[in-house]
């Protein structure tokens, strides 16, 4: 019998008995379900993560030190390290300013365009980055939140780039919006908002005389191996800042996002590990509930077994048979149970955002909305059908030798 | 010219926990091509055992069965379920048609066993419905709206359908009342007058004596009008009691 013709006939035996086929791939419905969901949340999460974290997380450095660290000592570093692909200092500042109906606190960000764009702290709703122009000059431009635009243009869909708002006593253009709109703290008077301006013009206008900087940030070149350049990073700043060997670990400390990244990857493979053993078990439910309908089926249809011998089928073709007809009912739970499990992903997302729990897991950047959007790979399905058809296969193996195996004279002589 | 059927001291015995059953003691028995043969013989004559063989699903303990000049007791199992499908057309008392198919389906479906491609199994089997004058407003029907009579038609029609050297029909008239019975008999003169080569089983000796010739089968023996042949060769029985002492070892 050709494929087609075995597919056809096994569509025929799962629509003669539809209420059947549907509660025997109960089991595998619920356990296909479970591994989507699991593989999609898990995507999800992995991809707020390294969206929180930043796209570049697992090749970046931060720098500290407990003697204050200007633009000149960063430069002297980047010289000395090759190994770092861009090395690039930030300063904060802080100001009030008059929005369109209320008081503005506005924190500043000073970060040349290099540094945000390392760290993907800024994503542009409208507008553009920096010019190095406007970093050299300390042009008084700013980067504005979607919460500011808000504050002072009255709605956050206002098209603002190219105009300006006063913040302490300069006027500032703005030349892009952050996508980010973060909560504000609504019923009160004041909202906070986050402003990006050039390093230089952040240290000249809003650090109030102090002109170092408060982070340092790094990111690695591809391939460095980053324990190796953290512990080189250690000895090049002490060496920048004039400070011994015997106290660099007290006054020197660099940080690689690496392990951070690790630490999360390894908690989400031990979940995955614990879901995916859960799934399986359900797997397994349902294999056993396939066998035991299939040796249904084969009793039920014994005489048709007979009838099939007599008309020429040979002992592969009624393999072949029963044997498609299980994988095809499994195919079916695999199917509804991918569909299931892609939307019970979604409501489970739905819940983790709406109770902050992305938030609290620290998988956002300050200030943003915590989100979580299920991912689901073409793989994800491919690997969900696939497991579908080998459980199909395994557990009607012995179903359909059975059936095989039957004496084609008993068959046609029973009831 | 080589005979359709073939059977030469043919034995069967089957064993079992109570015993040895001797079913066919010797049967010899020839179809020529074309020839219209019925058997006959009372319950428990052995005819089914017979039919069994004749139809391959079964196997002699001894004796020669040659199919159109094929020895059956040297073919594999996959060999045997070839002959099924290409030289043998079944017809059964209870038709055996599959309720899932419709009338059409189940005329093809002994093709779907052949490497005989869809539109070419369709073809012949809407021939084969024309040849048991089936009406064509039946071939979408599932088989249970329709009467015994056209049932049976169908199952002939399936039979039919793959050409074969032989067609073997037990009690086809058993389940039937005797007009409907009568149709279905001059179904088979058809095909007889077609060439088709018919061995039919029965008790009926009206339906019997429709064919071209009878052969009366009693206790396992054949009678041919000529007195039965009833020895058993020894070596048969010698090793059906050395697979019994097996068994119960």
């Amino acid at each position: 019998m050709s494929i087609r013709d075995l597919i056809r006939e096994a569509l025929r035996s799962l629509e003669s008995n539809r209420g059947r086929s549907l509660l025997t791939i109960l089991g595998i419905v619920i356990g296909i379900a479970a591994v989507i969901a699991m593989t999609s949340l898990i995507g999800g999460v992995r991809n707020s993560l390294i969206s929180g974290l930043g796209l570049n997380a697992a090749r970046t450095v931060q720098i500290s030190c407990s003697y204050p660290m200007d633009t000149d000592d960063v430069a002297d570093i980047a010289r000395l390290m090759p190994e770092y692909e861009a090395l690039e200092g930030s300063a904060y500042g802080y100001t009030q300013a008059q929005g369109s109906n209320c008081t503005v606190d506005a924190n500043i960000r000073g970060a040349d365009s290099a540094y945000l764009e390392m760290t993907g702290e800024v994503k542009l709703a409208e507008g553009r980055m920096f010019t190095s122009a406007e970093e050299q000059a300390a042009a008084r431009v700013i980067i504005l939140d979607k919460s500011g635009v808000q504050a002072f243009f009255g709605t956050p869909d206002a098209q603002v780039v190219g105009k300006s708002i006063r913040l302490g006593s300069h006027d500032y253009q703005i030349v892009g919006v952050d996508e980010k709109m973060p909560a504000s703290s609504t019923g009160t008077e004041n909202v906070y908002i986050s402003v990006y301006t050039p390093l230089q013009t952040c240290l000249d206008d809003f650090s109030m005389g102090y002109p170092y900087l408060s982070t340092v940030t790094g990111l690695a070149r591809e391939g460095t191996d980053m324990d190796a350049i953290v512990e080189t990073t250690m000895q090049q700043v002490a060496k920048v800042m004039g400070i011994d060997e015997e106290n660099i670990a007290d006054n020197v400390y660099v940080y690689s996002m690496k392990s951070t990244v690790d630490t999360m990857s390894g908690f989400m493979n031990s979940f995955s590990l614990i879901m995916g053993a859960v799934a399986g078990i359900s797997l397994l439910v349902g294999g056993i509930g396939i066998m035991n309908m299939m040796l249904t089926n084969v009793t039920e249809r014994i005489r048709e077994i007979g009838v099939r011998r007599a008309l020429g089928a040979t002992r592969r073709d009624i393999t072949l048979q029963f044997l498609m007809e299980s994988a095809v009912v499994c195919v079916a739970g695999g199917i509804l149970g991918t569909v299931i499990g892609y939307l019970l992903s979604w409501g489970l997302s739905a819940i983790a955002s709406a109770l902050g729990l992305l938030g609290s897991m620290g998988m956002t950047t300050p200030g943003a909305t915590a989100t979580l959007t299920p991912q689901i790979s073409p793989e994800a399905i491919a690997a969900a059908v696939g497991l579908s058809i080998a459980i199909g296969l395994i557990f009607g193996w012995y179903p359909a030798r059975r059936a095989a195996k039957l004496d084609p004279v008993e068959c046609l002589r029973s009831l | 010219m080589t005979p359709v059927i073939e059977m030469q001291g043919i034995h069967r015995i089957f064993e079992s926990e109570a015993g040895l059953a001797h079913i066919l003691h010797g049967i010899d028995f020839r179809v020529e091509a074309g020839e219209f043969v019925a058997i006959i013989g009372p319950s428990g004559s052995g005819k089914s055992t017979l039919m069994n063989i004749l139809g391959c699903l079964d196997t002699p303990t001894a004796g020669t069965y040659r199919l159109s000049g094929l020895n059956v007791a040297e073919l594999t199992d996959d060999e045997l379920a070839e002959v099924r499908a290409h030289e043998i057309g079944f017809v059964f008392q209870s038709f055996n048609l599959l309720p899932r198919l419709s009338v059409l389906e189940n005329v093809m479906l002994p093709l779907a066993y052949t490497d005989c491609p869809r539109h070419e199994r369709e073809r012949r089997a809407v021939h084969a419905l024309h040849a048991v004058a089936l009406d064509v407003g039946h071939f979408d029907h599932r088989v249970n709206e329709l009467s015994g009579g056209q049932m049976q038609r169908v199952a002939i029609a399936r039979a039919l359908v793959n050409d074969p050297a032989i067609i073997l029909a037990d009690e086809p008239t058993g389940n039937l009342d005797s007009h409907t019975g009568a149709l279905v008999m001059q179904t088979f003169h058809r095909l007889k007058d077609a060439g088709k080569t018919i061995v039919l089983i029965t008790h009926d000796a009206h339906v019997a004596a429709e064919a071209d010739r009878m052969v009366t089968i009693r206790d396992g023996r054949i009678y041919h009008g000529d007195a039965p042949y009833d020895e058993v060769p020894e070596v048969v029985m010698a090793a059906a009691d050395t697979r019994q002492k097996e068994a119960t070892r």
